[in-house]
């Protein structure tokens, strides 16, 4: 085990300046990006998660956090991708049609990046064959939805059809999340999995990238 | 469990045969009376139930689009009226809302209004970075974005709504970290105050300065108005430390007009924020499903009178009347002490809240806590005994 307690102190506190520097410096000392994002910024992102949903964080700090976080994978992502290692999953992200919330959809997406995936993030408004087209281009195990408006969350079923009339409905797993969401509306429309909170979100899709 | 949960259609009837018609026509200035009671504290048998109804229930429940709502201002009254007419015990807050749901605030500060049929509007932001915060000048309140529409609407109408019996109670505003994050972007508004304290501050304050502006305005239109209904789901995003710096001193200054009723929304988490609201003036707070009513109480020390909070979306939409009779039961018993309590979903009227539900709600509450002496209250088994 690498001494990365400095990272992730930086990551927690979302201090992004101390972040990048204690990334470099890692990296300087010849840690593997590999390690810095499994023993450094992956803990990290997961204390976030638990501060945020024991009510110590909340969504500035969640933000601050995700920030430093992006930062260091703008560092390491060429070097995780010239050492060939893997992410621990590819995550496609999109508010749906007709939604052009994005803060869920933006914390989820920090989450899942800290949690170590390879996160597509095709913004708000989001069109079915948008998402379906995204999926036919990349080898991607996970498809997220978010809404925010109990008006567009009929766009999430349409999103799952789209995928059915595809014919790629079987190659990813979908999920789903967002303020008016709920389990019972996930199931409902056939997703394949809900989250309540962006926090939650990691393991789950840890949890269906291996199923 | 509930054997008689089924009858509230019974219930329903009965309640409504006890209003005679000449109440019913002047049930509004009951209403605003009840409603003042209650906020001094007086417990009032049976306890009041109130909705604030908008734009995002009121034209579908009538039967047409959101669209036709915004810009037909006689399809507006009649929906206001017919929702009234329907559901004449209850309270409508603030009632003849006339609004163009977040667009309203945010269209005077430049942002782009975007329309759908049958879509909520939404509101465009105007600022790229927190730097471009200097460039924002003052709206002229009489002047700029739809206000003057808002304005106008009720001008227009307000013969009709005064002989049919009601007055224009309230000015209602978008609270100020609410305008924020619809002129900068939610996550970049909230990362801000992280990384651009001041520049923050000089927004807050800018949007502060026009709130008062505007709740001034709308009060010197309408003599009538003696509350401020203020929307702000952003201070449920942020901790108590940040709530106490970017949000404490703006609501003071927006609430700070000398009226009876200073009601607060925002159904976003509110454990933080909640122990410092009646520091605000605030003393009406409609807040979301994530907290109980006795935890409300406890946090706000009884000071405020408590709007909620039936779940919104899964009972009073998607629920039938048995679950809504079920979640009144549930909520009213779980809650001790009665006072400064009004019953309510934790929320704005969700869309597709039917009819049947919301009467289910009226009445069981009727039924529950009329008559009753508090300390005798066992929902329960008083309903089963009806």
């Amino acid at each position: 085990m690498h001494d990365l307690s400095a990272l992730r102190k930086a990551v927690i506190e979302g201090e992004v300046a101390a972040s990048i520097n204690a990334a470099r410096q890692a990296l300087d000392r010849g840690i593997a990006p590999l390690d810095l994002v499994s023993q450094g910024v992956s803990p990290a992102m997961a204390e976030v998660g638990s501060l945020f949903e024991e009510g110590e964080y909340f969504v500035p700090e969640l933000l601050m956090s995700a920030r430093a976080t992006k930062e260091i994978f703008q560092i390491i992502r060429p070097l995780l991708a010239a050492s060939g290692a893997e992410p621990a999953g590819h995550v496609v992200l999109g508010t749906v049609q007709g939604d052009l919330h994005d803060i869920g959809k933006n914390l989820v997406a920090a989450m899942l990046e800290g949690g170590g995936f390879e996160v597509t993030d095709l913004g708000v408004d989001v069109a079915p064959e948008v998402f379906v087209e995204a999926v036919r281009k990349k080898p991607v195990q996970i498809v997220g939805l978010s809404a925010l408006l109990t008006t567009t969350m009929p766009a999430m079923k349409k999103t799952i059809e789209a995928f059915r009339e595809a014919g790629i409905r079987e190659r990813v797993k979908i999920i789903v999340g967002g303020a008016p969401v709920t389990k019972t509306f996930a199931e409902s429309i056939g997703a394949d999995g809900y989250s309540e909170n962006a926090a939650a979100s990691v393991d789950l899709a840890r949890r269906l990238a291996t199923a | 469990m509930l054997p008689l949960l089924s009858t509230w259609r019974a219930v329903w009837q009965q309640h409504k045969n006890r209003i005679s018609p000449g109440e019913r026509q002047t049930m509004k200035d009951q209403q605003w009376n009840t409603l003042l009671s209650v906020i001094r504290g007086e417990t009032i048998r049976p306890l009041p139930t109130a909705f604030i109804i908008d734009s995002p229930w009121l034209p579908n429940w009538a039967g047409h689009t959101i669209l036709d709502y915004f810009t037909d201002e006689r399809l507006f009254l009649k929906d206001n009226l017919k929702a009234i007419s329907t559901f004449p015990e209850t309270i409508f807050l603030p009632g003849f809302w006339s609004e163009y749901g977040m667009c309203t605030e945010p269209s005077a500060f430049g942002s782009v209004s975007m329309w759908g049929e049958d879509e909520f509007p939404f509101a465009k932001k105007v600022l790229r970075s927190p730097s471009e915060v200097d460039r924002l000048e003052k709206p002229d309140v009489r002047k700029h974005g739809l206000l003057p529409f808002v304005i106008k609407r009720l001008q227009h109408l307000q013969p009709e709504i005064e002989q049919a019996g009601h007055k224009i109670r309230f000015a209602v505003a978008r609270g100020p970290l609410n305008i924020a994050t619809f002129l900068m972007g939610t996550s970049e508004f909230l990362e801000a105050i992280k990384t651009e304290p001041e520049q923050m501050h000089r927004l807050l304050t800018l949007i502060t300065d026009f709130l008062v502006d505007w709740i001034s305005c709308q009060r010197e239109v309408f003599p009538t108005i003696d509350g401020i209904l203020m929307l702000d789901d952003i201070v449920g995003f942020i901790s108590r430390r940040d709530f106490e710096k970017f949000g404490l001193p703006y609501l003071q200054r927006t609430f700070s007009a000398d009226v009876s009723v200073k009601f607060f929304h925002n159904d976003a988490p509110c454990k933080a924020s909640a122990p410092l609201l009646a520091s605000a003036g605030i003393n009406l707070l409609n807040f979301g499903v994530q907290h109980t009513l006795a935890e409300m109480k406890t946090w706000t020390n009884n000071q405020i009178t408590l709007l909620g909070n039936i779940p919104p979306r899964d009972v009073l939409a998607e629920g039938t009347p048995d679950d809504v009779v079920r979640s009144v039961t549930e909520i009213l018993g779980a809650v001790e002490d009665k006072s400064r309590l009004i019953i309510s979903c934790g929320g704005g009227m969700p869309p597709r809240a039917s009819t049947e539900n919301i009467k289910a709600l009226i009445s069981t509450v009727e039924k529950l806590t009329g008559g009753v002496h508090a300390n005798e209250f066992h929902p329960v088994s008083d309903f089963e005994h009806a």
